[in-house]
């Protein structure tokens, strides 16, 4: 698709994300490295010292011109110089004040600053963390390697001016704008005490900068040395990887394997350089290191007054680092680590008579630093991060230690009878400290699921453990034996124990990398590295937490749209897992449409502020928001201490009525058309709704808000529990209304039914029980609506849970349920493997609805049908006055599925793994348990 | 004319296993490709790759 810019197809149009603002050309440090005054470009001594109201303003302009233009869901500025702090307070404000004011409308503004940190006081941190300003800071490591270069004009050093920045950084209140540590490496330096004296500072990441040099100016060697920066490199490379990592280095990430996409540098790497630089007189300029080669080189004779960014970005020097390795010279395009240093810091390619198309001057140790990280892998530490001991000793989860740990082995009639009833979250008192300990110290093999620890050991998957990734397709386009195992396991239509845990881990490791990937996107936080905390000591409880479904739809909505007005859901996440782990850090949380959300737990309407003080405390939380200082007790049990104003008790209410389950006849009827088939939400058919402001679901903020504490009522089922979700606003993601907070009895009721559904699910297919005891974490009640009774709805980016309308029976419940069900495990298998060619328009016309449809809604639909035949044929089995009529929906959906299924292999829409996964499918369908005579 | 692309590469299953048995801390660190291709997968309408932290080129740590 052609982009705004009106470019004539995509290859001309590459928008700049990235903008280095030189607000102050001076620096009150003389480092005797600097290429700003100490290398060939002189252009600085012509310029004015700071950058003038008015070049900022036209400078914000340009930039938010160009993200319109291109519809930038983000773009990045950085604050630079000189030295950016000799601004003061009251003009780096009113930088910071005009970018802000001109960018945030359009896009997802990341303001970014890099200093000397001399300057740095507690007044300007706090100014930075205001407006959400992230720094980095200078610092070569103890103090002898500081201060052979970073000196003042007077000769003495500066390396204490820098460490007590970093340490006023670190401090909890700034610590959101630590955002890492520069090195420049000397090789005079002793690595070790480089490494040692970094590390100290806790930084949120480290980089290391190779010295600017060229082939005019080579760098530093000892005489007779061969790699002299690829082995001190090495040095510090080999502690961190015995240190187990204890912080990103940039540099290694980025020359690990495909390391460029995560390790975000121009460095190394062959990514388009997507960076301009607005000098303090309005001037666009390329990349600064350019000022090494020689005077002027990095200039464009364009500025912000007069040219917009995409005139700057077309010019030659830009663009010629945008083309990848055809942008190279020919040794570099034909040497195979080309992908990993992508030719070197393109300044350091710079020979008098040659320009810049020669390898880089550090060419060899950029070469034996690959091998060398090739070596020694960084994924082969098995240490843990040094910061990880401040959560140790904390109790486990106590909702996760009150589930049973064999779930899946559980079979209806070894469970006592349940009786249908809301209960509320389970008891903090129970926690104990001698397992939480023994916890603590370990990472599971396998992730938990509702906060159980899961033996991934036990399960059957072939070649589980190996280190190959052996499940995609082979070269022949054979599947490989983990896709084969895992296709076939549910192309029967359940699956056993072992792929719907594998199904379940996948997507709690999906959504963890969505949230890895949203740190990186708005940048680090408390609550982030709280979570992170929590995650190395607690992994249950955290992992319990993350895979609450709607935690992913969050996810993907802020990623998609990273401008897009919205809370940040991290800090509840965060706080969720500090209450149910039992530890007493403090969270600010969101309010959000007048309530503050612990996803997983419940929510508390609150008045005032914007966000609430979430602090864990024995037996529940504490929670302050304005002159609001409340407990909110996890337990039944005693009243508070007297000074705190109330206890919002987590009981849903009165007791529930006696048990009014009732028989529901077999010829309770399918569901009805539109519950049959389906794309789910979000999985390529018509795009979900647009959202560009938050969204509350009806109800949950016009009505008057509920005095007191909102648990998530959790309901005991045949397999364990499932919650009843109407809490969470992020429920709203099934494109049709969801129903506000039930009143008590509507949610007594609608426990008893779900009870009685998974009771008559594992009667009648306990292979499908089974795959709900799983997987299935909450059921959404969706808004009652008298001309369609009965909906259900599954969301492709909310694994674990379906919405369904209150219906009265169980019977009934249970063929949605299921039916649902299949949705969800098939969404999720089709997050690991193609089964439908995403290119093809075949449309098949479908038994179940009047239009032609899509080939993944053909096989979403052929798989729910699948199961909901079994589960007819297995009441018709049962005899009883209803088995004719269940006899017919048997033989109906089973026809059904037949049918599709057929269709699906002879028409030109499945993947050779999709084909695969049909025939199985269809072998099924002839299986003795798949309905029909 | 617009192009409807081919569906991302989905991350491999060994890759999902390994990054959870990673402290969430590390995983982007340690699990790079598998959170590129995660991202790919799942937010195809993503205009630009949200985990690019830009300018180390730049002389900078930020």
């Amino acid at each position: 698709m052609a982009c705004r810019c009106g470019a004539a197809d995509p290859d001309p149009c590459r928008p700049i994300s990235q903008f280095v603002l030189k607000v102050h050309s001076r620096c009150d440090l003389s480092c005797d490295h600097c290429y700003v005054y100490q290398e060939a470009d002189q252009t600085w001594r012509t310029r004015p010292a700071r950058m003038a109201p008015e070049t900022v303003r036209a400078a914000a302009d340009r930039i938010a011109e160009h993200v319109r233009a291109h519809a930038l869901p983000a773009v990045h500025v950085v604050l630079h110089g000189g030295e950016p702090l000799l601004l003061g307070a009251d003009g780096l404000r009113e930088v910071l004040a005009t970018l802000r004011a001109t960018l945030d409308p359009w896009t997802a503004l990341d303001l970014r600053m890099q200093t000397n940190g001399v300057l740095l006081d507690a007044g300007l941190c706090r100014l930075l963390v205001a407006y959400g300003v992230r720094v980095g800071v200078s610092l070569d490591g103890d103090r002898a390697a500081h201060d052979r270069h970073r000196i003042f004009a007077h000769g003495g050093g500066s390396h204490a001016h820098t460490r007590r920045a970093l340490a006023l950084l670190r401090e909890p209140a700034h610590r959101a704008s630590y955002a890492g540590i520069l090195c420049t490496v000397d090789i005079r330096n002793d690595p070790d005490r480089v490494y040692a004296a970094l590390l100290a500072e806790r930084p949120p990441r480290i980089d290391l900068l190779l010295p600017h040099a060229t082939w005019d100016r080579p760098p530093w060697r000892p005489a007779g040395a061969g790699t002299p920066y690829a082995d001190w490199l090495g040095r510090i490379h080999r502690r961190w990887v015995a240190d187990g990592r204890p912080v990103p280095i940039r540099l290694f990430d980025a020359l690990a394997p495909g390391g460029s996409a995560a390790g975000g540098t121009e460095a190394v790497g062959l990514a388009p350089a997507d960076l301009l630089v607005v000098e303090t007189d309005g001037s666009w300029e390329q990349v600064d290191s350019l000022k090494v080669a020689f005077h002027g080189a990095a200039g464009t004779d364009l500025d912000v007054f007069a040219h917009p960014v995409d005139e700057a970005a077309r010019h030659p020097g830009v663009a010629v680092r945008q083309s990848g390795a055809a942008g190279l010279c020919a040794t570099c395009r034909g040497c195979p680590v080309v992908e990993r240093c992508g030719g070197g810091l393109y300044a350091h390619r710079w020979r008098s008579g040659r320009g810049f198309d020669n390898p880089s001057v550090y060419c060899a140790d950029l070469w034996t630093l690959i091998a060398t990280l090739d070596r020694r892998p960084a994924a082969a530490a098995a240490t843990v991060n040094g910061d990880r001991g401040r959560a140790a000793r904390r109790p486990a989860d106590p909702i996760a230690e009150t589930r049973p740990e064999t779930r899946l082995e559980e079979r209806p009639e070894t469970r006592p009878a349940e009786q249908p009833q809301m209960r509320p979250e389970t008891q903090p008192e129970t926690r104990s400290e001698t397992r939480s300990e023994t916890r603590s110290e370990t990472r599971p093999e396998t992730r938990p699921r509702n906060g159980q620890l899961v033996d991934g050991r036990a399960g059957e998957r072939p070649g589980s453990g190996r280190a190959a990734a052996v499940d995609q397709p082979a070269g022949d386009g054979q599947p490989g034996p983990d896709a084969q195992w895992l296709l076939d396991e549910l192309a029967t239509g359940h699956g056993g124990p072992a792929a719907l845990r594998l199904l379940d881990e996948t997507q709690l490791s999906i959504t963890r990398a969505l949230l890895a990937t949203w740190r990186d996107v708005a940048g680090g936080s408390a609550a982030w590295e709280l979570l992170a905390d929590l995650d190395a000591t607690a992994p249950a409880t955290v992992g319990a937490v993350l895979a609450h479904p709607f935690v992913r739809p969050w996810l993907v909505r802020r990623l998609e749209r990273p401008g897009t007005p919205g809370a940040d859901l991290l800090p509840a996440l965060a706080a969720a897992a500090a209450v149910r782990a039992g530890v007493a850090a403090p969270v600010t949380v969101p309010v959000r449409a007048g309530a503050v959300l612990l996803p997983t737990l419940g929510r508390l309407p609150v008045t005032g502020p914007s966000g609430a003080l979430v602090t864990a405390v024995p037996g529940g939380f504490r929670i302050r928001a304005g002159p609001t200082d409340r407990v909110v007790p996890l337990t039944a049990g005693p009243p508070p201490p007297p000074a705190l104003e109330r206890v919002v008790p987590l009981t849903a209410g009165p007791p529930p009525p006696p048990a009014l389950e009732r028989a529901v006849p077999l010829n309770a009827g399918p569901p009805p058309p539109a519950a049959t088939e389906r794309v789910t939400a979000g999985s390529g058919g018509a795009p979900p709704s647009p959202r560009t402001a938050e969204r509350v679901p009806a109800g949950d903020a016009g009505d008057p808000p509920p005095a007191g504490w909102q648990p998530v009522r959790r309901v005991p089922v045949a397999g364990g529990e499932v919650a009843v979700e109407d809490t969470d606003p992020e429920r709203d993601c099934y494109d049709q209304p969801v129903a506000p907070r039930l009143a008590g009895a509507a949610a007594h009721a609608l426990g008893r039914t779900l009870a009685g559904a998974w009771r008559s699910v594992h009667r009648d297919v306990p292979a499908h029980g089974a795959a709900l005891d799983a997987g299935l974490r909450c059921v959404v009640p969706l808004a009652a609506d008298p001309a369609a009774p009965l909906r259900s709805a599954t969301a492709r980016q909310a694994y674990g849970a379906v919405a369904v309308t209150p219906v009265p029976g169980p019977e009934t419940m249970a063929v949605l349920l299921v039916h649902e069900w299949q949705h969800a495990k098939l969404g999720a298998l089709l997050d690991l493997y193609d089964l439908v060619d995403p290119v093809s328009a075949h449309r098949i016309r479908v038994a179940w609805r009047p239009d032609p449809r899509p080939v993944e809604g053909v096989l979403q639909g052929t798989y729910a049908h699948l199961a909901v035949a079994e589960v007819w044929r297995a009441r018709a089995t049962a005899g009883g006055a209803d088995a004719a009529a269940a006899r017919a929906h048997a033989t109906r959906y089973r026809d059904w599925t037949r049918t599709a299924a057929d269709a699906l292999l002879a028409g030109d829409g499945l993947t050779d793994l999709g084909e695969r996964f049909v025939r199985r499918l269809r072998q099924a369908v002839e299986g003795p348990d798949a309905g029909g005579d | 004319m617009d192009q409807t692309p081919t569906r991302p590469t989905p991350p491999s299953l060994d890759a999902l296993t390994r990054s959870l048995r990673t402290p969430l801390g590390r995983v982007a660190t340690e699990h790079p490709d598998a959170l590129a291709l995660v991202r790919l997968r799942v937010l195809p309408q993503a205009a630009t790759p949200p985990v690019t932290v830009p300018v180390a080129c730049f002389n900078s740590a930020i």
